[in-house]
């Protein structure tokens, strides 16, 4: 029968067989990603539904649509994704135990270097496959996600019967008002900022977080908040001024975490020394009598200073606070002089008490940086009453600071911290919280410490590697790896 | 003769002999079969086994089933290679003179049964290496081929290592297949005494001819090979390298070196006579697995690691074998798998 025909014609009854198998895989697959599409199309159906408000009465059949539409394609996608012929061969040899001869024989059959046996293959295979009886060999496989599926269902479900959802209403804060501030000229003139002051309310000054600090030092956030106004926050910090640059983060960021490393080093927030009480006041009444006679004083301004500066007392129980009440008795009584004496009083008495906080963080104070206590601790010559103020620890071990040592200079990388300068004062005698490591010479400039989690992770897997490629001899492994394990638990 | 015909002569030959040998040796299907498919290959066989299983009984068994020439070399320590290839010795003819005349050695016989090949020095197993690859021998510079087919079945014991010279691997990788011959089981212990102890010897008959096999053999490359079965072959040869990208872990942690390029052809030629012996015409991915262990099992060079865990080539080749298969299917859509 097959004998007055070629190779290629002989093999349709095995191409039939392959078409056959191809048919089932792609029903097979249409099935498959159906239900893959009714999952996603019920999840989209299921939020139509949660948010069905501006869908109105359409949310219903717009969630029965997405379902069906999502059925449809995953359908369509699996069906017409193309079968491999060769593909489908091998799978009709496996499912009927053919042993390769359908994949065999429509490989050969078209090939030139034909054998004379590959007749005698096709005509075999062909009787093969007459043989068989017609059957489905293609599995059918449920995705694993769509397990999931009843929850969607369920959840539209519930959705459908139930109200709809109060959409949010909420606002985030207008940020754009002090962005465009920080374009305008900065208010630096006391005078006019004090013109503002005196606009607000005055039960409005009594509230003592916003009225404590002193925002002019800050820079060009005079403006005063409006209620409810999230931006005024932001106000209060000196980020207020600046656009956001996160890039400028990320250049700057790698230093700036290396700094939380050093819990000992970083600046005591709560108390910070630069914006201390005293020298807040102490910048206001410069600014209140700077270059005036007592009777040119504003008698308005220097009373709200001085009730300042009584609140303050009476708040932190300090001793300053009677001298400002006198102050302002003489300023009740027309006596602007003596009101001033009473501010320089109580100005001093807050000094004192501010110098005092500062020796509790082992810093020296101005006052005793001119006590001559300096050539006790080993401190070079060179510096004077004007010298820059370096960090704890300068000077006072052999070469550092302006010391002739000749170990060198200081190390750069404890100079490159911008806490060191930030913190006034100098490393004050006796015991001390903590202690810098005093590196000279090479490792000076070097990190000094590795991540050694990191560390460890490499070597272990440069250990496992090399038992593995190495001719490690088996007792050896053992210990190897007790050695290691060891190291972790440490 | 029609292509069917042929195919079906083959089958019934190979059943007769098969059935010739299995008259003497009880047991040992595997073994028969695979050595079998070894001489239509047209391979050497090498059979590793402790004494008394049978081994130098079945090749001799198998000898007698093919109107072959065949010889038989006990490989001692002293034995030299001229005592393998023959040599050149002085002749006197009737007027007196004398003259150099070409005795050959047990080399020249169609089947060559090389008892406990490991006991000669590696300068007598050599000799063997010439006549197995190429099919002849030089003697004083004049090569002489050997007969055709020309089959070498050696045995070796894997235990007596004491005065032993493991074959290197040069020569391992001359042997198409590696066969180990275990013990028998209970059932054919019994048969074997039965057989081995009675009054009449059994007589095995001669159901083919030298021209007979080398016919087959031809016939034999005839088979077509399908494109994914060939490089499921080559895959798993690949695999049984350490540095090769797609390696299993058990090789690139057991294996020093791998499979040359003889282990593949030894899978596909196998594999062509086991289909062909089962009445089909064309290597199925069965053949190419049964044949995998006995192809590549020498050829899998252990690192330090692998020996000293003791790890069993035949396990680590079905590993090979599974991974390969896997790979294979790894492209493939999860429905044609």
């Amino acid at each position: 029968m097959t004998a007055d025909r070629g190779p290629i014609q002989q093999t349709e009854a095995l191409a039939r067989l392959a078409e056959r198998v191809a048919r089932q895989v792609r029903r097979r697959r249409a099935e498959y990603h159906a239900l893959r599409g009714l999952l996603y199309g019920a999840a989209a159906a299921a939020l139509v539904l949660l948010f069905k408000t501006p869908f109105g009465s359409l949310a219903l059949p717009i969630a029965g649509g997405l379902v069906l539409l999502g059925l449809l394609a995953g359908g369509l996608w699996g069906l017409f994704q193309r079968v491999p012929h060769e593909d489908a061969a091998r799978l009709a040899d496996g499912a009927f135990g053919l042993q390769d001869r359908v994949a065999t024989a429509l490989e050969w059959a078209r090939r030139p270097d034909r054998t004379p046996l590959v007749d005698a293959l096709v005509a075999d295979a062909i009787a093969h496959v007459q043989a068989l009886t017609p059957r489905q060999i293609v599995r059918r496989r449920v995705p694993r996600e769509v397990r999931w599926l009843p929850v969607p269902v369920l959840i539209g479900l519930a959705l459908a019967v139930s109200p709809p959802l109060p959409m949010p209403s909420g606002r985030l804060p207008d940020l754009s008002t002090s962005t465009d501030q920080s374009d305008t000229k900065e208010r630096g003139e006391l005078a006019m900022m004090e013109q503002d002051r005196r606009l607000v309310p005055k039960d409005a000054l009594k509230r003592p977080a916003m009225e404590e600090r002193d925002f002019n030092q800050r820079g060009g956030t005079g403006a005063s908040p409006t209620a409810g106004d999230l931006s005024a926050i932001f106000k209060d910090t000196s980020l207020g001024n600046q656009r956001p640059d996160f890039n400028s983060f990320l250049k700057k960021g790698d230093e700036r975490l290396k700094l939380l490393e050093q819990v000992d080093r970083l600046p005591d927030l709560q108390s910070d020394f630069t914006q201390s009480q005293y020298k807040m006041v102490f910048r206001k009444s410069k600014a209140l009598t700077g270059g005036l006679r007592p009777d040119q004083i504003s008698p308005q301004r220097l009373r709200e200073l001085l009730e300042e500066m009584e609140r303050l007392g009476r708040k932190g129980g300090a001793n300053w606070s009677g001298d400002a009440m006198e102050g302002m008795d003489a300023l009740e009584g027309g006596q602007p002089d003596k009101a001033l004496e009473a501010m320089e009083k109580a100005l001093n008495k807050m000094r004192a008490m501010d110098e005092q906080g500062r020796g509790g963080k082992n810093l020296r104070g101005g006052r005793e940086r001119n006590s001559g206590q300096r050539g006790d601790r080993g401190r070079g010559t060179g510096g004077g009453p004007d010298e820059q103020d370096f960090g704890e620890g300068e000077g006072f071990l052999p070469g550092k600071g302006k010391s002739a040592s000749p170990k060198g200079d200081a190390s750069q990388r404890l100079r490159a911290n911008p806490y060191d300068v930030g913190v006034e004062g100098e490393s004050r005698q006796g015991k001390k919280d903590g202690y810098d490591t005093n590196m000279t010479g090479r490792g000076g400039k070097m990190g000094s410490r590795l991540s050694y989690l990191g560390v460890i992770g490499q070597y272990r897997k440069m250990m496992e590697d090399a038992i593995t490629r190495e001719q490690v001899p088996r007792d050896y492994h053992t210990q190897i790896k007790d050695y290691f394990q060891a190291l972790d638990e440490r | 003769m029609t292509q069917e015909a042929r195919v079906q002569e083959f089958v019934a030959a190979f059943e007769r002999l098969r059935a010739e040998v299995e008259k003497v040796i009880v047991g040992h299907r595997d073994i028969i079969n695979h050595v079998l498919i070894g001489m239509f290959a047209g391979g050497h066989v090498l059979l590793e086994g402790v004494p008394g299983l049978g081994k130098t009984l079945l090749i001799k068994t198998l000898a007698e089933g093919l109107e072959l020439s065949f010889s038989r070399i006990q490989f001692t320590p002293d034995l030299m290679p001229a005592d393998i290839i023959g040599t050149n010795i002085i002749l006197e003819d009737a007027e007196g003179r004398k003259h150099f005349q070409f005795q050959p050695g047990p080399i020249f016989g169609h089947i060559l049964l090389a008892d406990e090949i490991n006991r000669a020095t590696p300068k007598t197993q050599s000799a063997l290496l010439e006549g197995m690859q190429e099919g002849s021998v030089t003697v004083a510079g004049s090569s002489r081929p050997l007969p055709s087919p020309f089959f070498v079945l050696a045995t070796q014991n894997p235990i007596e290592m004491e005065g032993t010279y493991p074959l290197p691997e040069a020569q391992l990788d001359r042997f198409l297949f590696k066969l180990r011959v275990r013990y028998p089981a209970i059932e054919e212990l019994n048969a074997i005494i039965e057989r081995t102890t009675q009054v009449h010897p059994v007589a095995v008959e001669q159901v083919m001819t030298g021209p007979a096999v080398q016919g087959f053999r031809e016939l034999i490359r005839e088979v077509p090979l399908a494109t994914h079965l060939r490089d499921l072959a080559s895959t798993i040869v690949m695999a049984t390298h350490p540095d090769w990208e797609g390696s299993p872990e058990i090789s690139r942690r057991f294996v020093r070196y791998g499979a040359s390029p003889r282990g593949a052809q030894a899978i596909v030629l196998g594999a062509k006579v086991m289909a062909l012996s089962q009445g089909r015409y064309n290597v199925s991915a069965d053949d190419i697995r049964a044949l995998s262990a006995p192809a590549l099992r020498h050829r899998v060079i252990l690192n330090f690691e692998g020996e000293a865990e003791a790890v069993d080539v035949d396990k680590l080749v079905a590993e090979i074998v599974d991974k390969a298969q896997e790979r294979m299917s790894a492209g493939r859509e999860a429905f044609l798998r």
